[in-house]
């Protein structure tokens, strides 16, 4: 009788993987050791003798990595690659060639939709609630907690028997349809409507420049003139006459530029953002062309 | 602060690490992002209507901590945890709403730093682990395969989170309780300043991610001019935004057009 791997057993090893992948990451075998443990029970059911069990256990303590939750796919393929070995159909090495291949293009989907498109976008809708709902602003994280995890884990659950039941060719043919670069697309437009809102929304940036002149200025309660400080010429209002908000767009855009194309790192970002923060607060208290003088 | 609210926000910060007890799904991707974790620090704290106030802003500036390929040059969880917790703590030192969201920032940009330290710990201490994994795959121990990977793997990550941060609690609770607390007005402005500019960073990261195509900036400044000619909020740009992907998505079979 064909060896098969139980429904129960499925779901153990979906579960150690999915709550525990990252358990124990490190540089040398990334994810391996939680690998190993969502394999264990399926090697247990599979196998027998110590030895068997043993070189099944070590296949899967190996170098490994992807996007988790995505990712779960591999598991899926790994497992019915494992339980047609046991069978006695297949090699070994192509589990192991199976699992290397899979680490490039289920880490790339994974992180450009789930973790770079998915996460940010439903975060946006939840804290624009929060911001919206003023009474009740906890809406919004609530929300968040509720729809991520269980989205998540239903889909990745769904990846994961996908991978089981398709294998390694029905899921690269699943991903030559080009069906996923279509709602890749349709995600992408609306994360730039939003992200455009948003960094007119959010993103704060002045010069602080408000050159001032010395005046008399006439003094309707008391009738008379007396000495004051009217603006000559403020930066600021200048430039959002010509585009609102046009240096608030400004910093987003050279903040994308470093990054994009100079391969900043966030941190040194942050740190560049600090010190334009200090310019121009300097700037705002020099007495006469300061915003705060 | 108490004693129990510390030790509870320093748990959080541990649950909501990369790679803790949850999972990430659960811990890094939900209890560590800005919004969810200011949130919980209001409920501890009693106070989730400042905790968002901050919360909001902290979410967007570190909209796109994301994690390519594990590198955590920032510990998203330590920074925003800590961040909240100090704007509370440290709320009646300060007048407007700008520079309570400013000390936010400082907060977390104190937590990012040493949570990031923490993560390198947790990363190079977890290598050992592997020797443990390779004897128990050497006898077939089928049943202990978890042992090297959740009880090692957390024993660290636990210690590496959770005692630093009840360190940096007590701190921020001692200067938020001694009345001599006096913070000059132009550091206040200075911080203020950085705060609103954050937002740039989460904005400036995540177009990276985004924009794939040239016709993806007029898409982006679309959704920008919506606000400042048109006067939409954020919740009408971004229900404009669905309708637009779903036409987009509609029109799929002739997506060269776009």
């Amino acid at each position: 009788m064909a060896k098969t791997v139980s429904a129960k057993t499925l779901r153990s090893s979906f579960n150690q993987w999915f709550f525990w992948n990252g358990c124990s990451q490190q540089a040398e075998s990334m994810l391996g050791m939680a690998f190993g443990q969502s394999m264990s029970p399926v090697i247990e059911e599979l196998y027998d003798s110590k030895e068997e069990r043993a070189a099944g256990l070590k296949r899967h303590i190996t170098l490994f990595n992807t996007e988790s939750q995505v990712g779960s796919v591999c598991n899926g393929i790994a497992i019915g690659m494992e339980e047609q070995l046991a069978n006695g159909v297949g090699a070994p090495e192509s589990i192991q060639e199976a699992k290397v291949a899979l680490i490039g293009p289920t880490s790339a989907i994974g992180d450009s939709l789930w973790v770079a498109t998915i996460i940010p976008l439903l975060l946006t809708i939840s804290l624009t609630l929060s911001q919206s709902l003023t009474n009740a602003p906890w809406v919004g994280p609530v929300l968040y907690m509720l729809v991520y995890p269980l989205g998540t884990y239903l889909l990745s659950w769904k990846i994961f028997r996908t991978g089981y039941k398709a294998g390694l060719e029905g899921v690269q043919q699943f991903m030559a349809t080009g069906q996923l670069d279509k709602i890749m697309e349709a995600v992408t437009i609306l994360g730039l409507i939003v992200v455009g809102g948003l960094t007119a929304t959010f993103v704060n940036a002045s010069l602080n420049l408000d050159i001032k002149t010395t005046t008399q200025v006439f003094d309707a309660a008391t009738q008379t003139y007396t000495d004051g400080m009217i603006s000559v010429f403020n930066l600021d209002n200048l430039l959002n006459n010509v585009f609102p908000k046009i240096v608030p767009l400004a910093l987003t855009l050279l903040v994308y530029y470093l990054y994009a194309k100079k391969n900043w790192k966030p941190i040194a970002i942050m740190g560049l953002i600090l010190v334009l923060a200090v310019i121009v607060t300097a700037i705002g208290f020099i007495p006469g062309i300061g915003a705060f003088s | 602060m108490s004693v129990l609210q510390m030790v509870l926000i320093a748990l959080f910060i541990y649950l909501g690490a990369i790679g803790s007890i949850v999972g990430n799904t659960i811990g890094w991707y939900c209890l560590g992002r800005p919004l969810v974790a200011s949130f919980v620090v209001g409920l501890i704290m009693g106070d989730v209507q400042t905790a968002l106030l901050v919360g909001v802003p902290l979410q967007i500036a570190y909209l796109a901590n994301v994690t390519p390929g594990g590198a955590v040059a920032w510990d998203l969880s330590y920074a925003t945890y800590i961040g909240t917790a100090t704007a509370i703590a440290l709320k009646g030192t300060v007048a407007s709403t700008p520079a309570l969201i400013g000390l936010a920032f400082t907060g977390a940009g104190l937590g990012g730093v040493v949570g990031g330290t923490m993560w390198g710990i947790h990363y190079s201490l977890d290598v050992f682990l592997n020797r443990w994994a390779e004897r128990l795959a050497e006898q077939g121990e089928t049943r202990k395969m978890w042992m090297p990977n959740v009880l090692g793997g957390q024993a660290i990550g636990f210690l590496a989170r959770f005692v630093p941060a009840l360190a940096i609690l007590a701190a921020i609770n001692a200067a938020g309780s001694s009345s001599g607390l006096n913070i000059p007005g132009w550091f206040i402005t200075g911080i203020s300043t950085f705060g609103s500019m954050m937002a740039a960073l989460g904005m400036g990261i995540i177009l990276s991610f985004l924009v794939k195509k040239n016709i993806h900036w007029a898409i982006f400044l679309a959704g920008f001019v919506l606000v400042t000619y048109f006067g939409l909020n954020t919740m009408a740009v971004a229900i404009v935004g669905i309708i637009v992907a779903f036409i987009v998505y509609a029109a799929g079979n002739r997506q060269e057009a776009f």
